[in-house]
């Protein structure tokens, strides 16, 4: 009998995820035992989990290890996007409980669904090979559908999971169809096999197989992180499903296209990256543009938010689409910053919104700032960094982008998204008019914030103000983190 | 010891933290007040330990650069958060903490009773915070943001009292002209980062490469741009001509304030940038020649003003922007030595003398209050006689006096006497030596005058307090005095440190040497250096400089004397003085009419055009198109939002076609 | 032969699947479906790959295909009586043509052959086309294959929690 020579198997590298599968599989079973109305503590039990994982991938830090016969990689890009990830995830957790509550959601299985959602996202960072990609987005995908449906007796919830899975499985084909392509272009799914097979054979790279191959990659990848046209999804599913899982999916699972978008076109296509580079562009533009103009007549504030999401990444779309160390550190550090100004402002929304998600819009928000004025000036400092102000995250985040979008000679698109962001401020300032300038209709009802909510907040006030203030720090590991 | 400047400036920052956010919870006062005052301390401390260090070093070795972490990189341009320690900062660093300490201290009597006691600290902290950062940063840019946050402090604490619209109105006015000067500080910073990185390829704003980098600098348009854009910035935050008209009105915020921000360390702080920079200063014989004359403009300019006016702090204040003028006198001819001496002499006695007001004034708010009688209880024309009540507060009043005055023996004299003699025999400006000596030499007559004509106005002759409340007039507890005490001593003997040479030669055949110039030598290398090098050579003349030191002490003596006559022996002739000539003393008392002319040339003219511009150009034009553009935006917006149909089939249509779109681009491009 | 075997089973495919959208009974659609499934099994075979072909027509033309099946009946779908939009109709015909247009552009235009594979037909044969790719499996794609078991569970429990009426 012939045996079956095994590749090396290194599970140091996959280390972090084979944690997190696991911890999500023993909450799974934990939840059986633990009582309805103390679901919550499997959210600090799946938070602890997640710090273990991160502990154990910042571990890697340093010179690259790849396994699994180059399907995976360990690098400092990965670690610093699964970072971006778990805390996207660790925040998502730590607002979910009172809303799941006020909901009259089911929460058991909630935190072991987020789990494996993250894992998703960690094998979309340091996947290499287009099936491990496929795969870990797949299995964020599919948890993704379920968290937007989670609020079951909501239509909207309902609405939000069965659309987001429909679009998800048509961009999917697209995804693989892309992937296939190339796959029978050059013969591989590992993305070093396929750019050292087109550098030999540069003929491979006029070939239309390949191109295809390449632009419907990049097709999946737009729908995935909501880029125009591909971000018709965004919207109705953002502001279906409940807030707090909005939170999550528009800070980490949109990292996490990036990360896998960044891996591919720079290492799977460097011999088309003109052609990449220029669809970039117009991506960019356009995501920016349609993001930010129909967030201006938005009345309802998680949909603006969604809106908002759009235009954001169109600014990171600036960074990629330059194509240098610098604009990739700054999608690093955006995406980093991103998740906590983001989540941030959902953590602040969900405190105001009722049960079923009532008094959501921005004209509700009247005079919050005379009777919350704490709150409400987390808020404003949310919205101030959304709107890219000093001295918050926001700001250093675009200023790092659009510098290197001009730096790459890209002037015009540096100029489109500083107007873009520019036009941003109406809707972000919009919120505030109404907190402090206008006069409250009917009276709040306050339910007070939790004390995971109130840790969220601090974490991320506090994170966008450092990040914008001292950005030093963070900005060198990012820039380390792209020194492939 | 190096590695822990960091807690300089951030023991500040934590106290202020603490106070802001807890202080109103904490309300017991001695509580609030030792936080901030310990925290100053503990970087008083730190700053001991890193001067003895530095002191243990050799001469050459006293620069140190500790680099926290990169603040901001950007291609080219990189600003750390980082500390430079050299003689320089050390010095700046021991006045700010050293002389912050005492008056934090000193605030915690005088500020007793007050409403938003924790405000008050938090903000002095933050001061301190902004000084200190200022100081030791080793950027520019890092100088910059110490700038700019003293001035914020300073506006916060100017309008301390808010309430009162005349300390809003102060508050606003030195911010207002204080930014005229952040305006001529960020022209120069952005010229010189451009010119050197332009011309030579050196993108740098950290001093010690600056430094390194100087023989770049060739003198020309260039460089004397950057030095008067530089010298714009200083004028603002030290009170020079033509920014100084906001600091008698900074009077307004509580005496301590007046004490730590107005006199002893944020005015001298462009001072310190010229020094910091003399480098490039040197370069430019005309910015040198412009600065001299300012600073000797200034010096008398203000001294005239303070001969007449009534407010025990207003003459102190036009006292400060004199002495400023004599430190700016002393860069403008290159005696950058002389000029941070003077600048921490005069941080001791204007200390004092400030505390010391400020003694007075709570002494007599007190007696006033007891008698709830409504006079002004910091009109010296109410008070006389103080001396036997207070006599702490006026024996230490009266020594930092004579310091001022420029007596031989105290701190003042060395200090003061230095500048003139430089401004009589510097290398740099010929026939003008003679004018800028002159103008200094009366400026020195007038502020032996004015601050003998305070001292014997407040604490000789008979009480005009009715008396009742002169019975209730007491000296102020130690909390207040013991500072006074502190910089009493400093005023008197703080000057030893740096004898002239002449001098010491005499008294002790060069056994005594000039501590101070030789501690500050290294960091005035290059342009001692540089001015030797160009030929230029100054006056050697023992028997010249002490002529003239005979001379300035016989004007300090005429100026004494002259009070004396007027306020002691003849009380009446004052009176008698201003009703002959009128137009004269009105135009003194009323400050030469500055502000009116201002008002007439800047203020009200610019309000004019404000108002044209809000009324014509920008509700018609800007708003017109701001509105216009918006208004098509949101309309394109309620479009758009139409494709949003909310049918999946739509959405994926508009994929399919996106798709069909981008493949089409390949195809047929 | 092949070619014309090839075109028939073609057409078929083609023909079923536009069925599939077009009827109106859904359990015709569903039928259609389950044809065009074992036209996709035919060309696995024609191109040498009877595992492909024979999961084909089990796991889809079977399992899924009784699946969506039992769901109609149990949900006892109607007849769609739902008249669609004709400006549908014609944007959705018009982007399919241009789809269309552009795929024979890039066939007229090159070649469209990518990398030839290092088996040839003889190895496979002789090796057996089920070892072969449990080979793959157990070495080049080890851990898509074991990602793929985390992914169904969490299927499993999405489609649980989304389903059952009482958690």
């Amino acid at each position: 009998m012939e045996t079956i020579a095994m590749p090396a198997i290194n599970l140091a590298v996959i280390m972090p995820e084979i944690l997190l599968s696991c911890i999500a599989m023993v909450l799974l079973l934990v939840n059986v035992f633990v009582p309805g109305n103390n679901k919550a503590y499997l959210g600090y039990l799946s938070i602890i989990g997640l710090a273990v994982t991160a502990a154990s991938a910042v571990g890697g830090w340093g010179p690259s290890v790849s396994a699994f016969n180059g399907s995976v990689v360990q690098d400092n890009f990965a670690i610093f996007f699964k970072v971006i990830f778990l805390i996207s995830a660790g925040l998502a957790i730590l607002i979910s409980d009172r809303y799941m509550v006020q909901e009259d959601c089911n929460q058991g299985e909630l935190y072991p669904m987020i789990l494996f959602a993250t894992v998703g996202m960690m094998l979309m960072a340091s996947g290499t090979d287009l099936m491990v990609i496929f795969l870990g987005l797949e299995l964020l995908s599919i948890c993704l559908y379920v968290l937007a449906g989670w609020n079951r007796d909501n239509l909207k919830s309902n609405e939000a999971g069965l659309k987001y899975f429909l679009l998800g499985a048509f961009s999917t084909g697209f995804l693989l169809y892309g992937m296939a392509l190339t796959y029978g272009a050059t013969g591989s799914t590992k993305i070093q096999a396929i750019s050292s097979y087109v550098m030999g054979n540069p003929g491979v790279a006029s070939n239309p197989l390949f191109v295809v191959g390449m632009l419907l990659i990049a097709v999946g990848f737009s729908f995935k992180i909501a880029a125009a046209p591909f971000h018709m999804w965004t919207p109705d599913v953002y502001q279906g499903a409940p807030t707090p899982m909005t939170a999550f999916m528009s800070a980490g699972p949109k990292a996490a296209g990036f990360a896998a978008f960044i891996r591919v076109m720079i290492f799977a296509f460097p011999m088309l990256r003109a052609e990449w580079s220029d669809l970039l562009w117009i991506l960019a533009v356009l995501t920016m543009t349609v993001g930010n103009i129909i967030a201006l007549s938005q009345d309802n504030v998680k949909r603006m938010l969604a809106y908002s999401s759009i235009a954001h990444a169109g600014y990171a779309l600036v960074g990629f689409a330059a194509v240098n160390a610098e604009g990739a550190a700054g999608i690093l550090f955006y995406m980093l910053s991103y998740a906590f100004m983001n989540i941030g402002a959902f953590a602040v929304i969900i405190l105001i919104t009722k049960k079923g998600e009532v008094n959501g819009n921005v004209q509700d928000l009247a005079g919050f700032g005379h009777k919350k004025p704490l709150l409400a000036m987390v808020l404003s400092i949310f919205l101030f960094s959304l709107a890219g102000m000093p001295p918050t995250a926001g700001f250093i985040g675009k200023f790092y982008l659009f510098s290197a979008a001009i730096k790459a000679g890209y002037v015009w698109l540096a100029i489109i998204g500083v107007l873009n962001s520019a036009a941003s401020l109406y809707y972000y300032l919009r919120v505030m008019v109404f907190m402090y300038m206008k006069d409250p209709e009917e009276d709040f009802e306050w339910a007070g914030a939790t004390p995971a909510i109130a840790v969220c907040l601090l974490v991320a006030v506090g994170a966008t103000l450092v990040l914008g203030v001292v950005p030093g720090t963070v900005l060198e590991l990012a820039q380390k983190a792209v020194q492939f | 010891m190096f590695d822990l400047v960091w807690l300089i400036p951030l023991c500040p920052l934590i106290g202020s933290v603490i106070n802001g956010l807890l202080g109103k919870k904490i309300k017991n006062e001695t509580v609030i007040g030792g936080i901030a005052a310990g925290s100053v301390f503990a970087s008083f401390m730190v700053a001991c330990g890193i001067l003895f260090q530095l002191l243990s070093l050799p001469g050459e070795e006293r620069v140190i650069q500790k680099t926290i972490f990169t603040w901001i990189q950007s291609g080219t341009f990189k600003a750390d958060i980082g500390f430079l320690i050299d003689p320089l900062s050390a010095t700046m660093l021991m006045i700010v903490t050293g002389i912050g300490f005492l008056i934090h201290l000193y605030s915690i009597g005088y500020m007793h009773g007050e409403e938003g006691f924790y405000r008050y600290f938090c903000y002095l902290n933050l001061f301190t915070f902004s000084m200190l950062c200022l100081v030791s940063g080793n950027n520019l840019l890092l100088m910059f943001i110490g700038w700019e946050g003293v001035g914020l402090c300073s506006y916060l604490l100017i309008g301390y009292y808010f309430h009162k619209k005349s300390a809003g109105d102060a508050g606003k006015k030195a911010f207002v002209m204080n930014r005229v000067g952040d305006f001529g500080f960020l022209l120069g910073l952005f010229t010189l980062f451009y010119y050197l990185g332009t011309n030579h390829n050196v993108w740098t704003i950290n001093f010690v490469e600056l430094a390194k980098n100087a023989d770049l600098l060739v003198p020309g348009a260039v460089v004397t741009t950057v030095c008067l854009c530089f010298f714009l910035g200083a004028t603002g935050k030290s009170a020079q001509i033509p920014l100084y008209t906001w600091l008698p009105d900074a009077m307004e915020g509580p005496t301590p304030v007046s004490a730590l921000i107005h006199a002893a360390t944020m005015v001298t702080a462009g001072v310190y940038m010229i020094a910091r920079m003399n480098f490039i200063f040197i370069k430019s014989p005309t910015a040198l020649l412009v600065i001299a004359c300012v600073g000797a403009a200034t010096a008398l300019f203000a001294a005239t003003i303070g001969t007449a006016q009534n407010d025990i702090k207003r003459v102190l204040a036009y006292s400060t922007v004199s002495q400023l003028g004599y430190m700016f006198l002393a860069m403008g001819v290159g005696a950058f030595t002389a000029g941070v001496f003077h600048l921490m002499t005069h941080a001791f006695f204007k200390a004092c003398l400030f505390l010391g007001s400020g003694s007075v004034i709570h002494g007599m708010h007190h007696a006033l209050h007891h008698e709830h009688s409504e006079a002004d209880p910091q009109d010296m024309r109410n008070m006389g006689g103080l001396r036997k009540k207070m006599p702490v507060t006026f024996w230490t009043f009266l020594f930092a006096t004579i310091a001022i005055a420029g007596i031989p023996g105290l701190a003042g004299f060395f200090s003061k006497d230095e500048i003139l003699w430089q401004a009589f025999a510097n290398p740099h400006h010929h026939a003008v030596n003679y004018v800028l000596w002159g103008a200094g030499a009366i400026a020195a007559g007038l502020t032996a005058f004015y601050m003998f004509r305070l001292v014997f106005m407040t604490f000789f002759g008979q009480t005009r307090l009715s008396e009742k409340a002169f019975h209730h007039l007491h000296e102020s507890p130690w909390v207040i005095t013991v500072p006074l005490v502190c910089l009493a001593f400093l005023s008197i003997f703080g000057g030893y440190v740096g004898v002239p040479k002449v001098l010491s030669e005499f008294f002790t055949g060069g056994a005594f040497p000039n501590y101070f110039e030789h501690w500050l030598e290294p960091v005035f290398a290059y342009s001692t250096h540089y001015t030797e090098a160009h030929g230029a050579h100054g006056l050697h003349s023992v028997a010249m400089e002490w002529g003239l030191m005979g001379v300035s002490v016989l004007i300090a003596c005429g100026g004494i004397a002259l009070a004396f006559a007027l306020y002691i022996v003849a009380p009446g002739f004052p009176e008698k003085f201003t009703s002959t000539f009128p137009a004269l003393h009105r135009a003194v008392y009323n400050k030469w009419y500055v502000d009116e002319i201002y008002d007439f040339a800047f203020v009200n003219p610019c309000k004019a055009l404000g108002n044209f511009l809000w009324k014509g150009f920008d509700v018609l034009v800007v708003d017109g198109i701001v509105n216009g553009v918006a208004a098509v935006v949101r309309g394109f917006s309620g479009i758009l939002r139409y494709v949003q149909t909310g049918f999946v089939h739509n959405y994926a249509f508009t994929m399919v076609f996106g798709v069909a779109l981008i493949v089409a681009v390949y195809i047929f491009r | 032969m092949e070619s014309i075997f090839f075109l028939v089973v073609a057409a078929v495919a083609v023909i079923s699947s536009i069925l599939v959208v077009t009827c109106k009974n859904p359990i015709n659609s569903a039928l259609s479906l389950v044809m065009t499934f074992f036209c996709l099994a035919t060309f696995y075979v024609m191109l040498d790959a009877p595992f492909m072909a024979a999961t084909q027509v089990i796991v889809y033309a079977g399992a899924i295909m009784v699946l969506i099946i039992f769901v109609i009946m149990l949900l006892n779908v109607r007849v769609e009586t739902v008249k669609r939009g004709t400006h549908a109709v014609i944007a959705g015909s018009a982007i399919g043509l241009f789809i269309l247009f552009q795929t024979v552009w890039f066939l007229m235009k090159g070649s469209m052959t990518g990398k030839v594979g290092d088996m040839t037909k003889e190895q496979i044969v002789s090796v057996g086309h089920v070892e072969l790719i449990g080979k793959a499996l157990f070495t080049d794609f080890l851990l898509p294959f074991e990602v793929t078991s985390v992914l169904l569970l969490a299927a499993i429990v999405g489609a649980v929690i989304l389903a059952k009426k009482k958690i």
